[in-house]
């Protein structure tokens, strides 16, 4: 991925049509949930939106206990090793998931601090199995490293960070969580005078999947800019976001605009009518796509 | 990882600590390509298993330079797996089920094509039912080879190994689809569990003494997945390698692929790097510079300099492979016909190597197939880059039978 990505792409939405994207959003999304069973709590992430769209009857089963794995734990180290090996702590990820899991650790012990949440479980293991926590991660981590030019971009670039999160103000607890590997801002404005005149565009996201792009990758790539968009003021709408899928060996990227955006909202409103649904009825979810 | 069909390594192989670089008759490291038969141990020749640096140099200097980025090679290739296939909307017979995410919109899922799967379907009918590993269960081998699977991951990620039993169930145990392995290794008889211990430790120690630590800056990764999409996704090529170093996509060759077995040496292993190498070479449009297989149980090292002939090799028999699962062979009882040759063949005509022959190698002619004109690739997909390249073999003739099973 170029370091010139983020500083390509469509200015970002004004404040007027980033209302309207949020007006659709609340609205869709209040008359979908209307239906809902009182006390229930709907939660619309990205996995929720690929499953109603590939097999909306699973939506609303009970889902399994949580129990942490290796798999849940490579994202958020391998985050984190990408970080630590931009800021030049480490040549690469393979190098940087030990010390960074056991300092995690080592913190977690001194303050009861968790800084992934995991170390008591990772703590837990024995040398065999954090071998293979380690491993996931760095793997995870390499195309994502390797994807750009992370100490080039420097401030620009943030890996990582708390999910994005917008919970709706109208009837019924529905949230709308998101998640991205990582945020690239635009080059700082050059001078008057010499081209900067021209809107900067927004951020672009980058977002990173396992497998290959399935039916619907753009969906996901817009459901990241909307969540991202509408979570908190202050912040402005991506103007791009750019997919990887390492398996594959494929980059996608998709322009954000107000379309786009109304568009990704009314899926969003779409699957919280089938999850709302679910909670009146634990039986059966209409088994029909979201368009 | 695969793993073998015999727990106990063979003694003449193993390594009694020399550290220094030694091919075959002991001398340096050849730059050179070295086929694999040279890297052949044989009993008494003094052949000692690469180590640390020597070990490194084999995977890093083929001999050839490194290939450069060719889209339009790459381009090629996937227009000759391609052809003939049906794109989204079509039916590809043989696909596999429907996986836990589900379905894809309006297309079902993808048929998926693994190395193991592809020699099962080149495989002759003789060798066409004769997977043990889909067959019997769980084996002391199997166990072994999932153990030292782990155990090499943890090599390559931590640098150190400790009780090699002790830390490979655990490598084990965190994964829940390895869940009834650990639970048929737990009750183990104790005679079968020490016999695995033992094994498994030899193993173990061949890997701490003979791996090196891997430069950090040469991205190494493990359990590296490759998926490619073909004919819109109704077709996906898929590997898992065990050892990918250096990084992908770049304008020449930085990646080099390894298998790691616990098994003996098999025909079909050079195939599946082959694949593999194909695999990549569609995924990023750069080959990888080299292939290769280790071997834990003995330590032996099989390198394949990547080079467009062995990609145009590999595409073909890939081909051959898809037609033969998505063929009416894929729905219907196997069709017997006549191909004489396949993976599980040679296996079989292997010569018999050991200290119980003699010498160690019984000298056995297997029976070489007839040569495959190149031309028909070029007929079939209209690709370029197949006749305009010089093979290896005279005559413009490439000795593989890939043609008898399409």
């Amino acid at each position: 991925m170029s370091t010139r990505a983020a500083d390509a792409g469509p200015p970002p939405l004004d404040d007027a049509a980033r209302a309207r994207v949020r007006a659709a959003l609340v609205d869709g999304v209040a008359a979908a949930a209307a239906g809902m069973a009182p006390g229930a709590l709907v939660e619309v992430t990205l996995p929720v939106l690929r499953r109603a769209r590939s097999c909306p009857g699973t939506l609303g089963r009970p889902e399994p206990a949580f129990v942490w794995k290796p798999v849940f734990a490579r994202r958020s180290l391998g985050l984190a090793a990408v970080r630590a090996c931009a800021a030049g702590r480490f040549r690469g990820p393979s190098e940087a998931v030990r010390p960074l899991a056991e300092e995690a650790v080592d913190e977690w012990r001194r303050t009861g601090r968790r800084t992934f949440h995991w170390e008591p479980w990772y703590a837990g293991l024995d040398a065999g199995a954090r071998a293979v926590v380690l491993a996931d991660a760095a793997t995870w981590a390499t195309p994502l490293w390797s994807a750009a030019d992370w100490t080039g971009l420097g401030a620009r670039a943030v890996v990582g960070g708390p999910d994005d999160l917008w919970t709706s103000p109208g009837p019924g607890s529905v949230r709308v969580r998101a998640r991205y590997e990582a945020r690239v801002h635009p080059a700082p404005a050059r001078p008057v005078g010499s081209g900067a005149d021209r809107a900067q565009p927004g951020p672009a996201l980058v977002s990173v999947s396992g497998g290959t792009p399935g039916d619907g990758w753009d969906d996901d790539l817009a459901y990241l800019a909307l969540v991202a968009g509408v979570h908190g003021p202050g912040r402005p709408v991506p103007s791009r976001v750019v997919g990887l899928w390492p398996e594959a060996g494929l980059r996608r990227t998709v322009g954000i605009d107000e379309s786009v955006l109304t568009a990704a909202a009314g899926r969003v409103a779409s699957v919280v009518g089938l999850l709302a649904a679910a909670t009146v009825d634990h039986v059966t979810v209409p088994a029909r796509a979201v368009g | 990882m695969t793993t073998t069909e015999q727990l106990r390594g063979e003694r003449w192989t193993e390594d009694r600590g020399g550290d220094g670089p030694g091919g075959p008759g002991g001398g340096p490291v050849a730059r050179g390509v070295r086929s694999a038969a040279a890297a052949l141990p044989t009993a008494g020749s003094g052949w000692r298993p690469l180590s640390g640096a020597a070990l490194l140099e084999r995977l890093r200097v083929t001999g050839r330079p490194r290939p450069a980025a060719d889209p339009g090679l790459a381009a090629d290739l996937r227009a000759h797996l391609e052809h003939g296939l049906d794109g989204p909307a079509g039916p590809v017979p043989g696909r596999g089920p429907v996986d836990d995410a589900g379905p894809r919109r309006g297309t079902g899922a993808p048929l998926v094509v693994t190395a193991r799967r592809l020699t099962r379907a080149l495989a002759c009918p003789v060798h066409a039912t004769g997977d043990p590993l889909d067959e019997c269960g769980f084996s002391l081998p199997l166990a072994c080879g999932a153990l030292v699977d782990v155990l090499f991951r943890q090599l390559v990620t931590t640098g150190a190994i400790g009780d090699a039993l002790t830390d490979g169930m655990a490598g084990l145990a965190v994964d829940d689809h390895r869940a009834p392995l650990v639970a048929w290794i737990g009750q183990l008889a104790p005679t079968e569990l020490s016999e695995l211990r033992s094994e498994v430790e030899r193993q173990a120690d061949g890997l701490r003494r003979r791996w090196p630590a891997l430069d950090p800056a040469w991205l190494p990764r493990t359990h590296e997945r490759i998926r490619v999409p073909l004919a819109g996704g109704a077709v996906e090529l898929v590997a898992h390698v065990d050892l990918a170093l250096g990084r992908p996509g770049g304008d020449e060759a930085s990646v080099a692929l390894v298998d790691v077995t616990s098994g003996s040496r098999r025909p079909s292993q050079r195939d599946d790097r082959h694949l593999h190498a194909l695999i990549e070479t569609l995924r990023s449009t750069t080959p990888p510079f080299a292939v290769a297989t280790y071997y834990t149980r003995t330590g032996e090292l099989d390198v394949d300099p990547v080079t467009p002939e062995l990609l145009v090799d590999a595409a073909r028999r890939c081909r051959s492979g898809i037609r033969a699962l998505t063929g009416p062979a894929a729905v219907a009882v196997p069709v017997v016909d006549h191909r004489p040759w396949c993976a599980g063949c040679a296996e079989a005509l292997r010569p018999v190597i050991g200290p119980s022959v003699g010498t160690g190698r019984v000298p056995v002619h297997a029976p070489v197939p007839p040569p495959v004109a190149v031309a028909p690739l070029v007929a079939a997909g209209g690709q370029r880059g197949a006749a305009d390249r010089p093979e290896d073999t005279s005559d413009g003739v490439v000795p593989v039978a890939e043609g008898r099973a399409a």
